[in-house]
């Protein structure tokens, strides 16, 4: 076998690049600023990542299967805004989370009904849904703040168990959930089969209508639960909940090599990908005290990371 | 009476017939309630809202026609229009005016041809790339800017794109003359004919001996170009340039084109969809203001204009549908019939 | 001897160690009509798109007055003067027939800056008038009717400077007026000293137009004779070849047949198929036979839920089925090996193990996860009891060989352990000894009980696998035959649209 070859058919070129990069740059931190790198104070700092962190998981699926969703952002401010004024009619913590949550999956439900229903472009889809929901949010809420909802509750996006930040292991089970899930199961195996060839999937007698309707719902019910975690840690849920996370969510995906056009990645290099982008983002701005360093930075990973994969591993375009 | 039913299908699958009929509905509705929606002050403001808009998505749309897509224009106008602001306002660099403007059309136009060349040398999918775009270029925006705002664009201008010739503000004229010029290309050149060619197949493309890689350069070489020129029409307007200018603009500009009937695989299109959907999109908020909902309606207007998106899509794929099922009984035959293949069914690899 | 325009000199193509084309040298004449028969399969495809362009031989060339053609290059053809008209394929459905006829090659003026819009028009409607059409030059091609589909493209052949017509299949959805018109126009552009390579099913076609005719076979060329030195008996003998009297394995097989498994009835789908009804019993290989396009493929679509189906009703086992499902098609016990293994058949950057278990993962799970140990003996099983050539269950499927592709997805459909398994054309591009492996598979299977409907284009394996021999025509079952006894020729006379009358020895 040649080398290239064997660069071809070596499966795990995405981990291996994504790998050396979080080395080169913990390691680049470590010399230029060594206090950075000490866990506690990167568990601290880790609380930005985690909502994107949960929506980063469905996107994965989705766009494994060839999808995409545009709405997850514009989702978050649906549910923020309905998880404040339930509160506030109700005062009951509880069943705003539910709400937020209901609201999420029945957001997610119409992009899964769109979608593999009546067959548009999930692109087109979420695009539309982005500016509904978002306008939802907005026109709901008549651009008004709810807050105060208790030290309690912002204790869950805030709080620290054994010194690790609460929804840290609310994260880690979705996210063994969906490893698993995506490799285990035979929707898992399905999922893979149609980003590579959907019309073959449906000859071996998959209900794919069925499963990127789920996928698309689910998107929307952690949309719910990234929202619950938002508002917690703002103790303010407002319109404007998850602004341009869409974007931040698919760069973290796709730098996590998953492909764009479907069939290849795992939830594994999705956690690697958000690791990344964390980690650059907080050495960034750290670094130079300037934050819009931070998106140049992101940006351009996100278009050389593809750039290198396609050296690495020539295109697969159906 | 079938007959008519016939025609009213055939006309409102033309995208354009529903787009006129919604606009003159919603106009006819708020006019009743306020006919100063129908004074000339207003038209005019809708016009010049909808300017910048229906001139960048002359260009959207020719990329999206070649089924790729561009989601960066926002940004894009935003660095932009720090650099033009930078250059010639005469708080900042304090250059001419005949060297700010034409380097801010030559920057927009090689940062299109940058885009693209990422697209068809580097292989990269476009939405790809216009995402990385879009977060990059707004942050070399912000830091441009380095958190100031700029004022004090040259005076000529600013008045210019306010009142232009004949009291129409420059970007109005300027959007008509775009929508000329690219309408020419679409119907009379040969590199429009070929654009929608290589978005309708790609396949009898490559048998036709088009190159898809120069095709696809020009379209966005030409939507940067655009961008740029919009920017440098509608900008001065603004009493100051913020970093923040142009952030959602990319997601209504492609709104808009998929609104105005452009197949987002490609191949099918038509300008004329596109400037209606343009100006149906922006009539939402001056609407609003004139069925006097004040305050709290206008703020309805995102999920307004979602929900026109998603009747959209959703009459599309009606009709798309009962086309197919129309045609059927035609083209099924057909389609198995013309796919010769004898042996070729050697290894992908 | 007449002027040789185009001389086409020892062809050799292969797709995966097949060969498509081995060794084919034939003269095409000025002002000739030659007609290029075979079978499906025979390599007249393979042939076709050398010579337009599309693809390039592996070896051999074709020289145009002496001089080569470039190889591969569809424009520096077509600017040779070869044009090719492939059915529909190279259609811009979204475009009107003007810019379909131009782009490409637009006519300019103002400096070759614009479009001569009035120019290209009137040329189109002259053309399209030429052809006897009256087509709206400003409506989009995919909304017209296929036959006049057919004639945009037609008029886009001869809209270019041609010296080399080439017509794949042209009369294939055309009524008899239209192919009667057709006809006329190829003579007179024969009159003008063009050269017409001329592809078609249709033997009476041939007859009537053609001034000689060349016959493919397996790839290889059988003769090239003058049109008038045969009669059509000649003509399906040698297309048929020697081998269709004296087929390997024919032997008597009746009497060994279980109950009735699938039972078709009145099976529909408007302007496709119609009043289909057959039955399948266990142990049985029914053989579907017919042209391509004659609706063999859409009947077993609409038998495994995943083609459109508008009436009638299918039984298995006893059992009603109901159409329009996949997953209830399979609970019911039917298997489709579909006939683009690539596109519908194999998920080919998957691993060689993904794919043999995709269609019954199900099946492999243990408290819901798929269990790797099932599925790696799964995969293990199927490769050996297949013989499937390929470097292991983990090595992507698009790696192996045609033949062992198409073994893997009858393995896939084995795995499900059908009661009715339906096959269509299970050796297309396969080589010879997998093939026989497959037949002999497909046998072992039958005596085992299985109930096999096989559709197939070539008409030997037809002939060798078959109990029983279906034959569609234009969407109809036109007759059957006893598998043991059936000639080729009764067969290709039920298969061929004309009604013409084939002597049949009985």
């Amino acid at each position: 076998m040649s080398i290239a070859d064997f660069m071809k058919r070596f499966p795990w070129w995405h981990e291996v690049i994504l790998g050396v990069l979080l080395a080169g740059l913990l390691s680049v931190v470590g010399v230029v600023n060594p206090q950075f790198l000490n866990l506690k104070g990167q568990l601290l700092l880790s609380r930005h990542l985690w909502e994107f962190a949960l929506l980063a998981l469905p996107m994965t699926l989705i766009i494994l299967t060839g999808g995409i969703d545009l709405s997850v952002g514009a989702s978050m401010g649906m549910c923020a805004v309905a998880f404040g004024l339930c509160h506030a009619n109700t005062g009951s913590l509880a069943l705003s989370c539910l709400v937020c949550l209901l609201i999420g999956t029945a957001g997610g439900a119409v992009n899964g009904w769109l979608v593999s229903r009546m067959n548009v472009h999930p692109l087109i889809v979420t695009l539309a849904t982005y500016a509904t929901f978002r306008g939802l949010a907005e026109g709901t809420s008549q651009g008004e703040s709810y807050s105060q909802f208790g030290d309690g509750f912002s204790q869950l996006a805030r709080g620290m168990w054994w010194g690790v930040p609460i929804p840290a292991y609310l994260f880690a089970l979705m996210a063994i959930t969906c490893a698993l899930y995506l490799s285990k199961t035979p929707s898992g195996r399905y999922i893979y089969a149609i980003g590579h060839n959907e019309l073959a999937t449906r000859f071996s007698g998959a209900n794919v209508d069925r499963l990127k309707f789920r996928l698309y719902t689910f998107s929307g019910f952690m949309a719910g639960l990234a929202t619950i975690i938002y508002v917690s840690r703002f103790d303010t849920a407002k319109a404007d909940a998850g602004t341009g996370f869409e974007l931040d969510v698919i760069t973290a995906v796709v730098v996590g090599g998953t492909s764009i056009y479907g069939g290849r990645g795992n939830i594994g290099g999705t956690v690697l990908g958000l690791l990344l982008i964390h980690e650059t983002r907080l050495f960034v701005s750290r670094q130079w005290q300037i934050e819009e360093l931070r998106s140049i930075v992101i940006g351009l990973l996100l278009i050389g990371s593809l750039l290198l994969y396609r050296v690495v591993r020539p295109v697969h375009r159906d | 009476m079938n007959a008519l039913a016939d025609i009213a299908i055939k006309l409102l699958r033309q995208r354009e017939v529903g787009l006129v009929l919604l606009i003159l509905l919603v106009t006819a509705i708020v006019s009743l309630v306020d006919p100063g929606f129908l004074d000339d002050r207003n038209l005019k403001d809708i016009l010049v809202r909808s300017a910048p808009t229906v001139i960048v998505a002359c260009g959207v749309m020719l990329v999206v026609v070649t089924a790729e897509i561009d989601i960066s224009v926002g940004s894009l106008m935003a660095l932009l229009a720090a650099l033009m602001g930078l250059m010639i306002s005469h708080n900042e660099w304090q250059l001419s005016m005949w060297i700010g403007i034409p380097t801010v059309l030559l920057c927009g136009t090689l940062i299109g041809l940058l885009t693209g060349a990422l697209v068809t040398l580097g292989n990269v999918p476009s939405i790809i790339v216009t995402l990385g775009l879009l977060t990059a270029i707004r942050g070399a925006t912000t830091l441009l800017m380095g958190g100031e705002n700029i004022d004090g664009l040259p005076d000529e201008l600013q008045t210019l794109s306010k009142v232009g010739p004949a009291g129409m503000p420059l970007g109005v004229w300027t959007a008509v003359a775009v929508l000329i010029v690219t309408q020419i290309i679409i119907t009379h050149t040969p590199l429009g004919r070929r654009l929608f060619a290589l978005g309708s197949s790609d396949y009898s493309a490559r048998m036709t001996g088009l190159s898809a890689t120069r095709l696809k350069l020009f379209a966005f070489a030409y939507t940067g170009f655009l961008t740029a020129l919009a920017t440098v029409v509608d900008v001065p307007r603004l009493p100051k340039i913020e970093s923040g200018i142009g952030s959602g603009f990319e997601l209504l500009v492609v709104t808009c084109v998929v609104v105005g009937g452009v197949s987002i695989a490609g191949g099918r299109g038509r300008l004329g969809g596109v400037v209606l959907s343009v100006i149906l999109l922006t009539m939402v908020r001056p609407v609003l203001t004139f069925l006097d909902v004040g305050e709290a309606g206008e703020k309805w207007t995102k999920a307004i204009q979602g929900l026109f998106i998603l009747i959209a899509v959703i009459t599309d794929t009606v009709v798309s549908r009962s086309r197919r099922g129309g045609a059927r009984n035609t083209s099924s035959r057909g389609t198995q019939v013309a796919v010769p293949r004898d042996a070729t069914g050697g290894p992908a690899a | 001897m007449a002027d040789s325009l185009i001389q086409v000199d020892r062809l050799f193509k292969s797709y995966g160690g097949v060969h498509a084309l081995e060794n084919v040298t034939l003269d095409l004449r000025a002002g000739e009509v030659h007609a290029l028969c075979g079978e499906n399969g025979a390599g007249k495809s393979t042939l076709i798109k050398i010579l337009s362009g599309v693809i390039a031989p592996d070896s051999g060339e074709v020289r145009i007055d002496g001089r080569p053609l470039p190889a591969g290059k569809v424009h520096a053809t077509e600017d040779a003067g070869v044009v090719a008209m492939h059915q529909e394929s190279t259609v811009f459905p979204d475009l009107d027939a003007v810019d379909n006829l131009f782009v490409g090659r637009e006519l300019r003026r103002w400096g070759g800056l614009l479009l001569d819009r009035s120019a290209m028009r009137k040329q189109t409607s002259d053309l399209l008038a030429q052809l006897g059409e009256d087509i709206d030059p400003t409506r989009p091609v995919g909304e017209l009717p296929i036959a006049q589909r057919q004639m945009v493209a037609m008029a886009r052949a001869l809209s270019r400077d041609c010296r080399l017509l080439i017509m794949d299949e042209p009369t294939a959805s055309l009524s008899g007026r239209e192919t009667e018109f057709l006809l006329q126009l190829v003579r007179k552009f024969c009159e003008q000293g063009v050269a017409v390579l001329y592809v078609s099913h249709r033997l009476e076609e041939v007859f009537q137009i053609a001034d000689r005719v060349t016959v493919l076979r397996d790839g290889r060329l059988v003769e090239t004779r003058d049109i008038s030195s045969i009669n059509t008996d000649d003509l399906i003998r040698m297309m048929v070849g020697r081998e269709g009297a004296e087929l390997v394995g024919r032997q008597a097989r009746t009497g060994s047949f279980g109950g009735d498994v699938l039972r078709v009835n009145n099976l529909r789908r408007d302007g496709v198929f119609e009043d289909v009804s057959f039955t399948v019993r266990a142990g049985e290989v029914v053989g579907l036979a017919g042209l391509v396009g004659a609706g063999r493929s859409e009947v077993a679509r609409a038998l495994f839920g995943i083609g459109p189906c508008d009436g009638g009703t299918i039984t298995v086992a006893g059992q009603e089925l109901p159409t329009g499902s996949v997953a209830k098609a399979m609970a019911c016990g039917l298997a489709l090996v579909p006939e683009d293994r690539q596109h519908e058949g194999l998920v080919l950057p998957m691993s060689v193990g993904a794919n043999l278990s995709l269609a019954v993962l199900r099946s492999l799970t243990r408290n819901g996860f798929v269990s790797n140990r099932l599925e790696q003996e799964l995969a293990e099983h199927q490769i050996a009891a297949l013989s499937v050539r390929t470097a292991g269950t983990a090595a992507a499927a698009e790696t192996l060989s045609g033949g062992n592709q198409q073994k893997l997805v009858v393995g896939k459909w084995l795995a499900s352990r059908p009661r009715v398994l339906i096959l269509d054309e299970p050796t297309r591009g396969v080589d010879v000894g997998a093939k026989a492996q497959l037949h002999r598979l497909i046998r072992r299977l039958a005596d085992e009980g299985m109930a096999t409907l096989m559709i197939s284009s070539e008409l030997p394996e037809i002939l060798s696998v078959s109990d029983r021999i279906l034959v569609i025509r234009e969407g109809r079952i036109s007759g059957e035959l006893d598998g043991v006894n059936a000639t080729p020729e009764q067969v290709l006379a039920l298969a061929l649209p004309d009604e013409r009358e084939v002597a049949v020895p009985s």
